[in-house]
């Protein structure tokens, strides 16, 4: 019995070591050492064209199928089914007096009984599609790119396809993934490991320079570790010390992103297990801000803080997500002002996924953050932009909520994303009681103002 | 009044089940496409899964907590009054403020707005009522009861002393807007 295995044996052990070396080598060469000197052989944006003309097939393909078999294709864009138009309460209602039927023009009457369909229409838009909820789930896409968690036409349409998304799902797991994770934990390992290293030498140049290095390489490893294709724009308004970096925000990963193109200091709250390892051991080797939970809620304190490190020139330029959660990329929801009271110059950033690749929002409710890891890493691959905009400070006069107004307004304009005035704390809290007040109030005032008008004249 | 329909109707992909009387016979392909957006929009807002919306789940949407009518108007989808709208309500209602519906169906939602008791009457006080959530505390009750009483005069003209469905449609008549 021993002979008949122990060739076998032999053969087995020595294919198992060729192919583990290569695949270190491999590993190092293509992806590690160029992510310490920061350069790129251009291999992920060749994937990354060819997988767009495997998208554009199978959309054609399914779209093909569909008509063949005389199923409609849900398309999540089209048939609105309510024509919704953007206009004042005032003016809207009393466009539905001023159609009346019997009605001379020049009495304005006060109350009419057709106004309540404003607000009943009002009520039924946003039962039937809202603004609000819509950003707080995963975009819906026109194509599909072989995934079937963002897929709603999914049926048996022809073979080629199938095997196609079959050959998909192999790459993805059983390649893709497993590359991935080793990167990820080379890249969090290595960066636990030496910026406790570099914690040891004495403040000074050397240490700030060393750390910036070793952040910056330990990033790019992570970058590759998501496959991430990342296009940074005006690169020249890249934020400078003594500023606050503000972007919007769709998932953990935006951290990752920006921080691998220039060093920031992180602001949060501490977190236990593997975060909060991660997170001491960054902060000895560059000032970060981490607040404990306690903390978080003293505002003043808060604000003291962010204040003291950029009053210090030699500090890096904080990164804040002033959303305060994670929106679906879609849209910008409202900026908390706190960051934008501590009166320095803030340099907006704004940031764009391409949904096409792999969805990279964060849904809290839906997933725990190593279920997220794990659908990003076996997703094709992130790509996103990033646009680097001029900086910008509080004009004289100016208070914070219409300065954080201005900056998401520029932010929104250049990512392309809707501008909202609604809070992203909405995914978890009920609207205040004085948005129905305010409705209540203008109304009346369209009562009372015609009123008013009648006694004058 | 109206095409019948069987009692009830399964689609392979859509499972609706559909009550008689109701204008759904007339499916056609675009408009199965719409149901099916509706469908997905109800799974949505049914948070607990119970395959009936309650009055919680539809104030999870923001832009509909800052609206003052929003419980006459669930009240309204709520046909079968118990307490909860289901998904052939849910798209009936809906459907009748669409492109779909007809102007006859909007008068008639916005008449059982008004008409809190359901007894096919706006009384001097069920007017009030609506008037005052539409208001809230911004005006004084007696310069409320001053428009209540105009209005009702001017449109009462069968001198009952309330407004029936054809004194509304008169006095709200509409030419397109809706």
């Amino acid at each position: 019995m021993e002979f008949f295995f122990n060739p076998f044996d032999n053969l087995l052990c020595i294919l198992l070591g060729i192919s583990f070396t290569v695949w270190i080598t491999s590993l190092l060469v293509f992806i590690i050492v160029p992510a310490i000197f920061g350069v790129s052989f251009g291999i992920r944006r060749l994937y990354m064209k060819t997988l767009l003309k495997v998208f554009e097939w199978a959309t054609v393909r399914l779209e093909r199928g569909a008509k063949e078999n005389n199923h409609p294709l849900y398309k999540p864009y089209s048939n609105a089914i309510i024509a919704k138009e953007p206009t004042s309460l005032e003016e809207e209602i009393k466009e539905i007096r001023r159609s009346g039927s019997n009605k001379d023009l020049d009495s304005a009457s006060e109350f009419e009984m057709s106004d309540i369909f404003y607000f009943a229409r009002r009520g039924v838009e946003s039962i039937m599609d809202d603004e609000v909820t819509k950003r707080f789930s995963a975009e819906e896409l026109e194509s599909w790119n072989l995934l079937t968690r963002s897929n709603y036409n999914f049926q048996y349409i022809s073979l080629r396809l199938t095997v196609l998304w079959g050959l998909g799902l192999l790459i993805r797991y059983g390649l893709l993934l497993p590359l991935r994770v080793t990167l990820a934990f080379t890249g969090v390992g290595l960066l636990v490991f030496l910026t406790s290293l570099i914690g040891l030498l004495p403040n000074g140049r050397i240490k700030n320079l060393l750390s910036e290095k070793v952040h910056l390489m330990c990033y790019r490893i992570c970058v590759r570790a998501l496959t991430a294709i990342i296009t940074y724009h005006d690169s020249e308004n890249k934020p400078k010390n003594g500023g606050i970096c503000v972007a919007n925000h769709t998932s953990p990963i935006d951290v990752i992103i920006l921080a691998s193109d220039g060093c920031y200091a992180m602001v949060g709250q501490i977190h236990g297990g593997l975060m909060g390892v991660i997170q001491r051991s960054m902060v000895k080797a560059c000032p970060h801000v981490w607040f404990e939970r306690s903390e978080v809620k003293d505002r003043h304190l808060v604000a003291k803080r962010l204040s003291d490190h950029v009053d210090d020139k030699t500090k890096l330029p904080i990164l804040i997500f002033p959303e305060g959660t994670c929106i679906n990329n879609t849209s910008v929801m409202m900026f908390k002002k706190g960051s934008f009271e501590i009166g320095t110059t803030v340099y907006p950033v704004a940031i764009k996924y391409d949904p096409r690749f792999g969805d990279a929002f964060w849904n809290s409710s839906k997933f725990g953050m190593v279920n997220y890891l794990l659908r990003m890493m076996s997703s094709w691959a992130i790509v996103c932009s990033v646009w680097y905009l001029p900086p910008m400070s509080r004009e004289e006069g100016e208070d914070a909520v219409h300065f954080a107004n201005r900056v998401k307004a520029a932010i929104a304009r250049q990512g392309g994303l809707v501008d909202l005035l609604w809070d992203g704390g909405l995914k978890r809290d009920k609207v205040k009681d004085t948005f129905k007040e305010e409705q209540q109030k203008l109304y009346s005032k369209m009562l009372v103002g015609t009123q008013e008008d009648r006694s004058r004249s | 009044t109206g095409p019948r329909c069987p009692t009830t109707r399964r689609s392979r992909e859509l499972q609706i089940w559909v009550k008689p009387n109701c204008f759904l016979a007339l499916v056609t392909l675009p408009f199965v496409s719409e149901v099916r957006r509706l469908d997905k929009r109800f799974k949505k807002l049914d948070l607990d899964d119970s395959g009936e919306l309650s009055v919680k789940e539809f104030m999870s949407l923001p832009e509909l907590q800052q609206n003052p009518l929003v419980q006459r108007v669930i009240d309204i989808f709520d046909k079968d009054g118990n307490g909860e709208v289901d998904f052939s309500e849910f798209i009936e209602g809906v459907l009748q403020f669409s492109v779909k519906g007809t102007k006859e169906q909007r008068l008639h939602f916005a008449f059982r707005i008004y008409d809190l008791d359901n007894d096919g009457f706006i009384s001097n006080g069920e007017l009030f009522l609506t008037l005052k959530t539409m208001v809230g505390k911004n005006l004084e009750d007696v310069q409320l009861q001053q428009l209540v009483d105009k209005t009702i005069l001017s449109a009462d003209t069968d001198r009952d002393g309330r407004v029936s469905f054809q004194e509304f449609c008169k006095v709200s008549q509409t030419n397109g807007v809706l």
